[in-house]
């Protein structure tokens, strides 16, 4: 996926990742997009994009990696 | 700092946290049921006060801590969020708690009016809350084995319910029921279909998350639940139908998947990348190792009469069980869903103005380290009062209210801790701070 940001919280332990990337998307660009990739899917980041005005793609690849590409909602 | 918010429909802290302070209410008054009733508790499984002691750790203990954890988990691990939260968790907690100790005094007692009030309130509060998770989890597509497993454990719940109640109105009304064969079923489906599927569901996700493991091999993960399952359902028929060696057959088979349960965790845990084991990683360690014990323990009694004659090793096999396995991996999944708890919705009231304070200050490290041996203390006092009971019968009651007691300060640590923050977040953005 093509992104400006990347954070691998695939090894980080809770809530590591979510402070990560909630610190990432308040330096978030309007036209950039932040790749997040952890080891499952993150049910709480969902909520908290939606209600912050984002939106995201999230894949999974074979390896288990679940990858969460986020943006800024078009306004 | 960081002025989103990171949630908005999540339960509030007190609805899960009420089931965590209460658990270790039950287990301090199951030491005290030991100081009470001495010795003679430990001559056989089916004593008064051994059944009391028993559904206080299961009834009281274990459910508290399962159910609060299942309000936090469903919305955070599988999406699935339950409707009202608070008032149910409100409610269930109240019926729960209160059918505990009913359940504790009818067997004390013999009151049949104890055992049927139990069942009501028990019975009530547990369908109130199968329901609620259930209407959950509704329409949540099974993708992972984590959420297969909530699925089928409310199954088991459900079960171990049903077929308690049976129990319970058997004993009161007299009803010709074969009791040993439906108490072993309950009490297979109590550890196995609800206890250790939903230990195995969550396990596949917390253990790897908070123990920096490697995750469960995928075939162990994919398959375990609902094999599980299946050979329990078969082990209930043909146990009630009496066909003894079919029944003895699956029962093996069911005690060896529990086995390969203990040691795939333990072998999932010797490949954590943390460098020295934390307090959660040692309660786990400790928690397969009786569960392995226990099973070794069940093989050996099945293969000599001799061994299965005598009333300790069921006993045995309890206190491995209950107070080694399932109790010891609940106080160690506490110590990190607790702290996580208070950071996330400190996190949430601060929104952005005031950074929630680090995870590990919430309970103090060297706290959590003490209560930790204490309750191995425990465990060992308890085993060793099996096989002698007239002398540690005594110091193994003191041995479970200290460790217990040592559980509950610790827990409203953690309590203080998030009212003290809220209070501080109230006072510098009232704006922000709407939480309870």
């Amino acid at each position: 996926m093509d992104a400006d940001i990347v954070i691998d919280a695939r090894g980080l332990e809770p809530p590591e990742p979510m402070v990560r990337t909630m610190a990432a998307l308040e330096q978030l660009g309007d036209a950039q997009k932040l790749l997040v990739l952890l080891p499952r899917e993150p049910y709480p980041l969902y909520r908290a994009l939606e209600i912050n005005g984002f939106s995201w793609q999230t894949e999974c690849r074979p390896d288990g990696t679940v990858e969460v590409l986020i943006r800024h909602q078009p306004q | 700092m960081q002025a989103l918010l990171s949630f908005d429909q999540a339960p509030p802290f007190s609805a899960p946290i009420r089931f965590f302070v209460s658990a270790p209410l039950f287990a301090i008054l199951a030491g005290l049921l030991m100081l009470w009733s001495g010795p003679d508790l430990f001559s056989s499984r089916w004593t008064p006060a051994a059944l009391a002691l028993t559904h206080l750790i299961t009834a009281g203990f274990m459910l508290q801590v399962m159910l609060g954890a299942m309000f936090q988990i469903l919305p955070v691990v599988a999406g699935a969020n339950i409707s009202r939260p608070l008032l149910i968790a409100t409610v269930v907690h109240a019926a729960i708690a209160l059918g505990a100790l009913l359940l504790a005094a009818a067997f004390l007692s013999h009151q049949p009016l104890a055992f049927r009030l139990a069942v009501i309130s028990l019975g009530s509060g547990l369908a109130l809350f199968a329901g609620a998770a259930g209407h959950a989890l509704y329409g949540v597509p099974s993708r992972n084995p984590t959420i297969v497993g909530l699925k089928l454990s409310l199954v088991g719940l459900s079960m171990t319910v049903g077929i308690g109640a049976l129990l319970a109105i058997a004993l009161d009304a007299s009803l010709a029921l074969p009791l040993l064969q439906l108490t072993s079923i309950h009490l297979g489906w109590g550890f196995v279909g609800w206890g250790m599927v939903l230990l195995a569901a969550v396990a596949f996700v917390v253990v790897p998350m908070f123990q920096m493991t490697p995750p469960y091999p995928p075939g162990v993960a994919r398959h375990f639940c609902w094999s599980v399952l299946v050979l329990l359902s078969l082990w209930s028929v043909v146990e009630l139908a009496d066909w003894q060696w079919p029944a003895a057959l699956l029962a093996g088979a069911l005690v060896l998947a529990a086995a390969v349960f203990a040691a795939v965790t333990l072998h999932v845990q010797r490949r954590s990348k943390r460098a020295r084991f934390d307090a959660t990683q040692h309660y786990w360690r400790v928690a397969m190792l009786c569960a392995l014990a226990a099973c070794l323990l069940w093989f050996l009694a099945s293969l000599l009469p001799t061994l299965a004659e005598r009333p300790e090793w069921p006993l045995l096999c309890g206190v491995l069980v209950l107070s080694g396995g399932f109790m010891s991996v609940m106080i160690g999944m506490l110590y990190k869903i607790v702290p996580f708890l208070v950071w996330l919705h400190l996190q949430n009231l601060g929104g952005g103005r005031v950074m929630a304070p680090n995870m590990n200050k919430v309970i103090a490290g060297e706290q959590i380290d003490r209560q930790m041996r204490a309750h191995f203390v425990s465990l060992a006092v308890l085993l060793a009062a099996v096989a002698w009971p007239e002398w540690f019968t005594y110091p193994a009651g003191i041995a479970l209210v200290v460790a217990n007691s040592w559980l509950l300060r610790n827990l409203l640590a953690a309590v203080t801790f998030y009212q003290q923050h809220r209070s501080t977040i109230q006072g510098l953005a009232p704006a922000v701070a709407t939480g309870r």
